[in-house]
């Protein structure tokens, strides 16, 4: 163990095993869906018609060739749920970055300059709040029209909210401190106070929500897909799979537990992440809670 | 008395700004469903229709007007109660949201109650731990149990109870042969009425896995704030006095401990209550449960526009009248607030 000594350790919050958790199963994803056409074992649109609904390789009747078995179009479960990964994570990460940046951004300009431009963008929030999101996010999918792009933009659209709300109060909270007045008092320009003084402090919250806005991202993609309003149906999801196998729930029960139990293991893996960052990063917290 | 001013002029002052909110909500739905590629006046006549009919359809509803005009025209029927005929049930959206709606609003409600005892009960455990090793394994159950959405608890407790153990219904809202008795629109509430138990029994029977799976899957924040409102409130100098007066653990708890540290979760349960309002469409769908959601999705797929406005400005009702509801529980509960 001499050859450790003289490293540095690792930062606080990678040392956090929660942290540690939720990046290995990220990073257990994330292989799926890059390397998703070597790792499937059969493609995951080929129907097989004489081979439906084929229960796992361990139970009867099981047949080695689909190790999770097949759907009602006879295409193999566990070649899906590997390409479903790409669908999954490709909205996680797109759809979470555009949240943020727009949300942070209106964040930022609503608790630093306050007055009328925080009162209009408030409202704005309340208004978007009124709404569920389930329902949101339906109606614009259906003025946008389906598809991936879509999807990303969609969740964007109804979720920046979610930041703009906890970020700025965040803002009103730093914009007090004197560090903040000294760099007005030097002359620095609104950008550079808001980018170099009010950022770094507002950094650690936004990354923590970013984690957790992955997590909703995957469900509410689920659920797109559930109703017919994501992807097209060539495009392997786990929300098209969850909605195919409740036609044949008594047939291949198993069918269904497959894609529940991805989502789950995505958005576990993102929620612990966040829960994670969120303990490490925040200064706020007290010595215990983070414990 | 000046509870009741208190409370009144705060249900004046939400209502006058919910106004507002709802002109801004029904000119998005307008306009976001107005940019579809799709003609309502060609949708809403038979597929042989010349296209001289279509003209004049186009005419007769208005679509050949600029688009702030048609918004009036929508705007002001809505505030007569007419939100227009559905293309694809031809019927009055307004008659079939009042047949659906009932059932949703049943539906939210009893998974509202599920939701409350599950988070009170699972915060006050999590608070009861604290400190201990449980409290650790219970926080990240915690964790795994906010990582289940209500969309993914349906499908699970339908697994298990509907089919592996074939213990509970999970289709529609009562047994085949069971008659629907209509007074209020509210199946529960009209078979009581009705005195028909055995229908009431059925139906409720039918509730608990949809409402279980809402309740479920919205209890973890709200146990997770309680609890931490009550570790900030057993922080305050006023429950370590109560304990050197010799109350009762038991005492502090309830009369000065919840007492306070309610306050943050109701505040979180108006908001909650709002996106369980919205969750129920997933479960409605899952477990063919003839609601709001139901219609709104069956309009999605045939782009059944007047039905999708009509649903849309409905559920957002919703939102805000539950909003304005908690806000008033909470005043009512909040001394500090009803001084001011």
């Amino acid at each position: 163990m001499a050859s450790f000594e003289g490293k540095r350790p690792l930062p606080l919050w990678l040392r956090s095993g929660r942290v540690q958790t939720g990046l290995v199963i990220i990073f257990i994803l994330g292989i799926c869906a890059i390397f998703a056409p070597y790792l499937a074992p059969n493609d995951p649109n080929e129907q097989n018609l004489l081979a439906i609904l084929t229960p796992p390789a361990w139970a009867d009747g099981g047949d080695p060739m689909f190790p999770l078995g097949t759907d009602s179009l006879g295409r193999c479960v566990l070649s899906r749920l590997i390409f479903g990964a790409r669908v999954a994570l490709t909205v996680a990460f797109t759809a979470s970055v555009g949240a943020m940046l727009i949300g942070a951004f209106f964040a930022h300009v609503a608790g630093y300059f306050g007055g009328w431009i925080d009162w209009l963008i408030g409202r704005v929030v309340e208004i978007w709040l009124s709404f569920p999101p389930v329902i949101l996010s339906l109606i614009l999918m259906v003025g946008l029209g389906t598809g991936l792009r879509n999807v990303v933009l969609a969740i964007i659209l109804v979720d920046w909210t979610r930041f703009c709300r906890v970020l700025r109060s965040e803002v009103i909270v730093l914009r007090r401190r004197d560090y903040v007045s000294a760099a007005q008092l030097v002359g620095f320009s609104h950008w550079r106070t808001v980018t170099r003084e009010i950022l770094p402090g507002t950094l650690p919250l936004l990354i923590t929500l970013m984690s957790l806005e992955m997590g909703v991202a995957v469900i509410v993609e689920a659920i797109l897909s559930f109703v017919g309003m994501s992807v097209s149906s060539e495009t392997a999801a786990w929300g098209q799979m969850i909605a195919d196998a409740r036609q044949n729930i008594y047939e291949a029960p198993f069918n269904l537990i497959a894609p529940i139990g991805a989502i789950f293991f995505a958005v576990f893996g993102f929620n612990i992440l966040g829960d994670g960052l969120r303990r490490t990063l925040d200064t706020r917290l007290t010595q215990t809670e983070r414990t | 008395m000046r509870m009741f001013a208190t409370i009144a002029k705060l249900l004046v002052k939400r209502v006058l700004t919910a106004i507002p909110i709802l002109l801004v909500v029904s000119a998005l739905l307008f306009c976001i469903l107005r940019v579809l590629p799709v003609d309502p006046a060609a949708m809403s006549l038979p597929p042989n229709a010349t296209v001289q009919e279509v003209e004049a359809m186009r005419k007769e509803m208005g679509l050949d007007r600029p688009i702030y005009e048609q918004y009036g025209i929508w705007l002001g029927k809505l505030l007569q109660g007419d939100i227009g005929r559905s293309i694809h049930f031809r019927q009055d959206v307004t008659s079939l949201i009042g047949t659906t709606l009932p059932a949703t609003v049943e539906l939210a409600v009893i998974a509202m109650m599920v939701a409350t005892v599950f988070g009170l009960a699972g915060g006050l455990f999590l608070f009861y731990v604290r400190g201990t090793r449980a409290e650790a394994v219970m926080d990240f159950v915690s964790i795994l149990l906010l990582s289940l959405p209500e969309f993914l608890w349906s499908l699970f407790l339908l697994l298990i109870f509907g089919v592996f153990f074939e213990v509970l219904p999970f289709t529609g809202r009562l047994s085949p042969g069971f008659e629907r008795p209509v007074v209020t629109g509210f199946l529960l509430l009209d078979s009581l009425i009705t005195g028909n138990i055995s229908t009431f029994f059925n139906a409720l029977e039918h509730m608990i896995l949809p409402c279980l799976a809402l309740g479920i899957a919205l209890s973890p924040s709200l146990m997770r704030v309680l609890r931490s409102s009550l570790l900030d409130v057993y922080q305050d100098d006023y429950i370590q006095q109560a304990r050197l007066r010799g109350l009762s653990e038991k005492r502090i708890l309830v009369r000065h401990g919840l007492k306070n540290a309610i306050l943050p979760t109701l505040s979180l349960m108006g908001v909650q209550f709002g996106f369980l309002f919205g969750g129920t469409l997933l479960v409605e769908i899952i477990y063919s449960y003839p609601g709001m959601g139901n219609l709104m999705v069956d309009a999605i797929r045939n782009a059944d526009l007047p039905i999708i406005q009509g649903a849309g400005l409905t559920y957002c009702i919703a939102v805000l009248v539950i909003s304005i509801a908690v806000d008033s529980l909470y005043l009512i509960l909040n001394p500090k607030l009803r001084a001011r």
